[in-house]
């Protein structure tokens, strides 16, 4: 089975970042992983691979040469081989665009089955995942939380629904996006770091891929941003004085009908 | 001059951090607090394959350069000490002597199951009145038959009490002071070896050390570990070097440790209707923390480059253990202050860093040995 996984490197949740002086571009601290539900997908694809042993593991990013080091952890983890489609003065914000590369990527390479994360944790858009199935003309399932090859053309998934959970199958090939709870990533043996440490990465042009320039660059963009903004600072937690439970809950009565304005 | 790491390096700095973050950093509380060997993060760590970092692929290992190593003690002390002590005895100490002079049936016995962490190692120097002071061992074997008869007791012995071999230096004649020593490996279950004590301290918990017993052991002739009689010392030359490196970056995790807890409760602890981070008393203690992990950093990896490259690091180690610690020992004191009262409590994580920075004070030679050898050797023989 050939089983195709998208992965974007994402800035760590601890990095500094800074919304920079022209208010529409960050500056973020060198700290960058594999976004945290893709790490799902790389999980899933292996899981796969170890059901079915012929199956090849193929992970590919469109993103900055910084992100070939999330590229070298989905092969610490187990995957096969890894392709960065090199964005470099294509730096784009617009999932379209970035849909339309990685299915033409996938249509070159041929697959049977495609997994990536339901999100990505910095921009938080969901769209890439099912923007590439629509582009493949394959069915997806979003956020899936339980995912089994059942005979190698049938996958079994059950996705989150209002109250409960739904069980469907689909026809490979497919596309997936993963959830959290769909499994636990492992970490990777030391073997597969030192696979992934001299693991020969290729860089690929994405106007090589079928698709021109002015298909990809800024100016195919319908999305501008106007301004970025950070969250507003929460205001400090205010703690109920008193000596007694009574009087804690009198006080905290108090503080939400004059203070919060609450009752 | 070029102070970058490779890619290379740069992912596995990354990784071991990671992995340290999913299977240690959750854990290292429990540890002090249990003051138990973590059997299962053993087990699920060691399993990994990171025992055999230093030692080749041929026969399991990484091969990992010395820059590499250092990373990884960094951040393996940086999860938990108490863990790391272990592990760490285990990729260096404990098995160096197996892998350099072991026989291929001892290396079948006891190396590559210690590098699979199936067998935990430890090397024995220190008793009850020598630890730098090598030369005062009271250990002693005789030769017996085809084989050496040891009698001695060890103490400070990490992982000792549940070893399943130990590394352990003895005098042909205590006389002689650093020209009789030699080492020996011992087994568990070889007669008269045993685990005394077990000692209850301060930091560093979840390492079990304590003492170890030789009475009347015997052991065969190939048990001796190393080439020619009374070459020990020169022998544990070989890695004195790393090993007080090793003990440096440790020191580094630590404070590394320390002082993201610091951070962390900077920003979020509100004085004065506001969050401390920005009172100047407690940034310029940022300022310097920052700057003398810093200048600890810069000697580490120095040393650990002149290592790799097969340059006199005999200075270097020496003074970026010795000041590594000391940094990490300011590090996890301001630690402590920036905390305020919680820092005295149990409950919360700075009074472990604060215990643990204390124990790499004695490994890897006291800072008063140091000092003196530092200064002995820059000033030469008058």
């Amino acid at each position: 089975m050939n089983i195709l996984v998208f992965i974007k490197q994402v800035a760590d949740t601890e990095a500094r970042i800074i919304i920079k002086n022209d208010q529409k571009s960050l500056e973020i601290e060198n700290k960058f992983n594999m976004n945290f539900f893709d790490e799902f997908a790389v999980e899933a694809a292996i899981k796969t691979k170890e059901k079915f042993k012929d199956s090849q593991i193929t992970v590919c990013t469109y993103g900055p040469k910084r992100a070939i080091e999330a590229l070298r952890t989905a092969i610490a983890m187990g995957a096969d081989r890894a392709f960065l489609i090199d964005n470099t003065g294509l730096e784009t914000d617009d999932s379209l665009i970035v849909a339309k590369i990685l299915a033409a990527f996938a249509k070159k390479e041929g697959f049977d089955l495609i997994l990536c994360g339901r999100q990505a944790i910095d921009d938080e858009n969901a769209n890439v995942g099912v923007m590439v199935a629509e582009m493949l003309g394959i069915p997806h399932a979003s956020a899936v939380i339980s995912f089994e090859v059942v005979d190698g053309k049938i996958v079994k998934i059950d996705t989150e629904v209002e109250g409960g959970k739904e069980t469907v199958e689909v026809q490979l090939p497919a596309l997936f996006t993963t959830q959290k709870g769909l499994n636990t990533p492992r970490v990777p043996l030391i073997t597969g770091v030192m696979k992934a440490m001299k693991a020969v990465i290729p860089t690929v042009d994405p106007t090589t891929l079928g698709l021109t320039k002015e298909d990809i660059d800024l100016s195919a963009s319908g999305i501008e941003i106007v301004s970025l903004d950070p969250p507003q600072q929460r205001p400090p937690v205010k703690i109920i004085e008193g000596e007694t439970p009574e009087e804690k809950v009198r006080n905290l009565v108090r503080a939400l009908k004059e203070e919060a304005k609450a009752l | 001059m070029n102070f970058s790491l490779s890619e290379e390096q740069e992912f596995f700095k990354k990784t071991i951090a990671d992995t340290v973050d999913r299977m240690i950093v959750p854990k290292a509380q429990e540890i002090d607090e249990k003051d138990e060997f973590p059997w299962d993060l053993w087990r699920d760590f060691t399993g990994l394959g990171y025992i055999g970092l230093r030692y080749p692929e041929e026969i399991g290992g990484m091969n990992a350069d010395k820059v590499m190593c250092m990373t990884f003690y960094e951040e393996i002390a940086r999860g938990s000490v108490g863990f790391a002590q272990s592990a760490i005895m285990n990729i260096l100490m404990g098995t160096y002597f197996i892998f350099r002079f072991g026989s291929e049936s001892i290396k079948e016995r006891c190396l590559y199951p210690a590098m699979r962490g199936e067998k935990v190692s430890t090397m024995c120097f220190t008793e009850d009145q020598s630890g730098s002071d090598l030369g005062a061992t009271r250990t002693t074997v005789v030769k017996d038959g085809d084989g050496w008869r040891i009698n001695g007791t060890k103490m400070w012995i990490t992982n000792g009490p549940i070893c399943d071999f130990c590394t352990v230096l003895a005098t042909t004649d205590p006389s002689k002071g650093l020209k009789a020593l030699n080492f020996f490996l011992v087994e568990k279950g070889t007669p008269g070896f045993s685990s005394g004590q077990v000692l209850n301290k301060l930091g560093c918990r979840g390492t079990v050390t304590g003492e170890l017993v030789f009475d009347n052991v015997w052991v065969p002739n190939e048990n001796l570990l190393g080439q020619e009689l009374g070459k020990g010392v020169i022998y544990v030359g070989e890695i004195l070097d790393e090993v007080r490196l090793m003990t440096g970056a440790m020191a580094l995790g630590i404070a590394r440790g320390a002082y993201a807890e610091a951070m962390e409760f900077a920003k979020k602890r509100v004085a004065f209707g506001q969050p401390i981070g920005n009172f100047q008393l407690i940034r310029e203690k940022f300022a310097e923390m920052d700057t003398l992990m810093n200048a600890a950093r810069l000697m580490i990896y120095y040393g650990a480059w002149l290592l790799e490259n097969g340059m006199d690091s005999r200075i270097i180690a020496a003074e970026a253990k010795m000041y590594a610690t000391e940094v990490c020992l300011k590090v996890v004191d301001e630690l402590t202050r920036i905390y305020g009262a919680n820092a005295f409590a149990y409950e919360y994580s700075p009074q472990r860093y604060f215990r643990d920075a204390r124990f790499l004070l004695y490994g890897g030679g006291t800072h008063e040995v140091l000092r003196d050898f530092i200064g002995r050797t820059l000033i030469g023989k008058l």
